[in-house]
């Protein structure tokens, strides 16, 4: 007998049931299982396995009746079944298309698309193929899992040397500069956090949905700038950029934080820092074409560094 | 037979299944083929598979009807497999993910049917997509962009002011360009440069002006490795030998590393190639007393002092 018939049949007698079914039920009800106990076991367990493979939510819940309670099985229909977005066809066919152009790395969309009644439009736009990659490291589906649900998770994330173990009520995930980050409330350190996801070592267990509150007010993703990253105390430095990167200097550091334009082409930016290493960073990208004017106790800093490093002085 | 697994198939049929039920006038075979992706042998395959499928004991009203007829296809009494099987947490990340990042890229429509098209199906998977997902590609000048698609889409030749980061200095050159992409947290250009007379890739945020030429090329028929590495080292690119301190690990994270071994005191030894003489001086500036130069390519033995200097200049 076919398999995918037997899958098809065991599928619809667990969602089509009030109660529970025994396996011994199930063999009953579903042809094409071997009649020995052991095989049947064997071959049942694996079909469960396929199942929840493809994401069948099947639950166990005890037999009515049995005493000793035997756990029985069934699928339920909340749980199964798909609430019709109700996509109009240009719409389905534009999500086809994003699918296309901007790939997450190891995750199938196209998946999603069947379920959503599959590829319409034009479907793959050569124009469009390949416009964009996203990695996604291994924490990152069971992280959005636990966003959606609100479950508190457990995971190593690594520090300075090996790896500390955070518990993190998961507000948010944002894909700035090449990685995943994730916002949220760091129940160790009792304050908001972020995490970049190629720093989780290992599994994240999850905990049970509804496990926290999500903050009332929406929830601020990771900031654009490495020297925004900090707990330090915000202060505002001023940077000169020369004419020939301040173009560049100004997409990094937005127009907001352009503060004088001078004659000769050169613009002076405001930048609010509260980590100062990646600031630092930041400032010697530019080699000799930028200069740090304030505040003078970082400009003191920047000089002694680039001193140690010109061997005018011993390091620190 | 198609070869596929059985699970692979329940996945399809799962998906499939649903759609035919919901075309009261019956669904056009080749329609079906073309939406799901699946061939007209392997899709009547399950079809005969599906006519099997239904409710113990199997009386013909407890099984699925399937009817074929004039090239189309008809499924009834199929109530629990009416709706398709809900969107897995990988499968809605994929939707959300990848339509954020082209939503949210410059020069995107807000009200278009991607962005409706999205907010229902985050609706229906409970995510706000604006609260727990955010997807930045990478920084462009939205007209910058878009002046540069067109020029690919219409095969024209563009001069482009470009900052070269490695060699710290602007240049003048006319591009052909192939393609535009994002990876990594940034957009790039592919093309044909005619000052260096091969193929280049350029960030787009250090394009400081493109001016669209009525000029017109042919791009190579074979444009299969899109998005591929931005830099490919040569074997005969020279190496830099770097004993890094462990808060210095981010370089392995962030560049190709072609060797490494743990040193004392939690320090690692690594080589690097070097992909410019600019790229080598930002680094060892970045890194300061976390980097100890072991071996370095001629003439760059003294990079850092060199570069330190230069930049101390401003500071006199």
């Amino acid at each position: 007998m076919d398999k995918l018939e037997r899958l098809m049949n065991l599928t619809a007698a667990m969602l089509e049931t009030v109660r529970p079914l025994s396996a011994d039920e199930l063999r009953e009800r579903v042809p094409g299982y071997p009649d020995d106990k052991a095989s049947f076991r064997r071959a049942f367990e694996r079909d469960k396995e396929d199942l929840r493979e493809l994401g069948i939510p099947i639950s166990l819940a005890p037999v009515e009746g049995t005493d000793p309670p035997i756990e029985g099985y069934l699928i339920r229909k909340e749980e199964y079944y798909l609430d019709d977005p109700g996509l109009e066809t240009d719409e389905l066919a534009a999500l086809n298309l994003a699918q296309s152009a901007v790939q997450l790395e190891g995750v199938e969309g196209i998946d999603a698309i069947a379920k959503l009644g599959g590829v319409v439009g034009p479907g793959l736009d050569p124009e469009a193929t390949g416009l964009a990659s996203l990695r996604a490291d291994p924490a990152l589906v069971p992280l959005f899992g636990a966003v959606l649900e609100r479950r508190t998770v457990r995971f190593a994330y690594r520090a300075r040397e090996g790896a500390e173990e955070r518990t993190v009520d998961p507000y948010r995930l944002d894909y700035q500069g090449g990685h995943w980050y994730l916002s949220g409330h760091d129940r160790g350190r009792d304050g908001e956090r972020h995490f970049r996801l190629d720093r989780v070592v290992g599994e994240v267990t999850a905990g049970p949905p509804g496990g926290f509150d999500r903050p009332a007010t929406e929830v601020p993703g990771v900031p654009r700038a490495g020297w925004q990253l900090g707990a330090g105390e915000p202060v505002v430095a001023r940077l000169l950029v020369d004419a020939d990167q301040a173009r560049w200097a100004a997409q990094h550091l937005g127009a907001d934080a352009v503060a004088e334009r001078r004659a000769d082409g050169s613009v002076e930016f405001d930048v609010v820092v509260t980590n100062w290493p990646a600031f630092r960073s930041f400032v010697l990208s530019f080699l000799e074409h930028a200069e740090l004017l304030a505040p003078d106790d970082m400009r003191a800093e920047l000089v002694s560094w680039l001193q140690a490093l010109a061997g005018e002085r011993a390091p620190r | 037979m198609s070869r596929i697994s059985a699970t692979d198939r329940l996945r399809r049929v799962l998906a499939v299944v649903p759609w035919i039920v919901a075309q009261p006038d019956g669904a056009p075979i080749d329609e079906v083929c073309a939406r799901f992706g699946v061939s007209r042998e392997a899709l009547l395959a399950d079809l005969e598979t599906v006519f099997m499928v239904g409710l113990y004991p199997y009386t013909p009203d407890a099984l699925i009807d399937v009817t074929i007829e004039d090239d189309r296809v008809w499924i009834r009494l199929a109530d629990y497999f009416a709706r398709p099987l809900r969107l897995s947490h990988g499968e809605a990340l994929a939707l959300v993910a990848t339509g954020k990042g082209l939503s949210d890229a410059p020069g995107a429509d807000p009200d278009g049917p991607l962005a409706r098209g999205l907010a229902k199906v985050a609706r229906t998977s409970g995510v706000d997509p604006d609260s727990a997902v955010d997807v930045d590609l990478g920084e462009a000048a939205p007209t910058l962009l878009e002046s540069l698609q067109r020029a690919v889409a219409d095969r024209s030749s563009v001069d482009l002011d470009y900052y070269s980061f490695g060699r710290d200095e602007v240049t003048q050159r006319r591009v052909d360009p192939w393609r535009v992409y994002a990876m990594q947290g940034h957009w790039y250009l592919d093309g044909f440069c005619h000052l260096s007379g091969e193929e280049r890739v350029f960030r787009v945020d250090r394009i400081r002006e493109a001016t669209i030429t009525d000029v017109h090329f042919d791009p190579p028929d074979d444009l299969a490795d899109v998005g591929g590495p931005v830099f490919r080292p040569r074997p005969d690119d020279p190496r830099v030998v770097l004993e890094l301190a462990p808060s210095a690990r981010w370089v392995v994270e962030q560049y190709p590393i072609e060797a490494s071994t743990d040193v004392d005191g939690g320090w690692l030894r690594v080589t690097l190639v070097v992909a410019s003489s600019g790229w080598l001086e930002r680094l060892l500036l970045r890194l300061g007393p976390d980097a100890r130069v072991l071996d370095a390519p001629d003439g760059l033995e003294t990079a850092a002092v060199a570069a330190a200097q230069r930049v101390l200049g401003r500071y006199k």
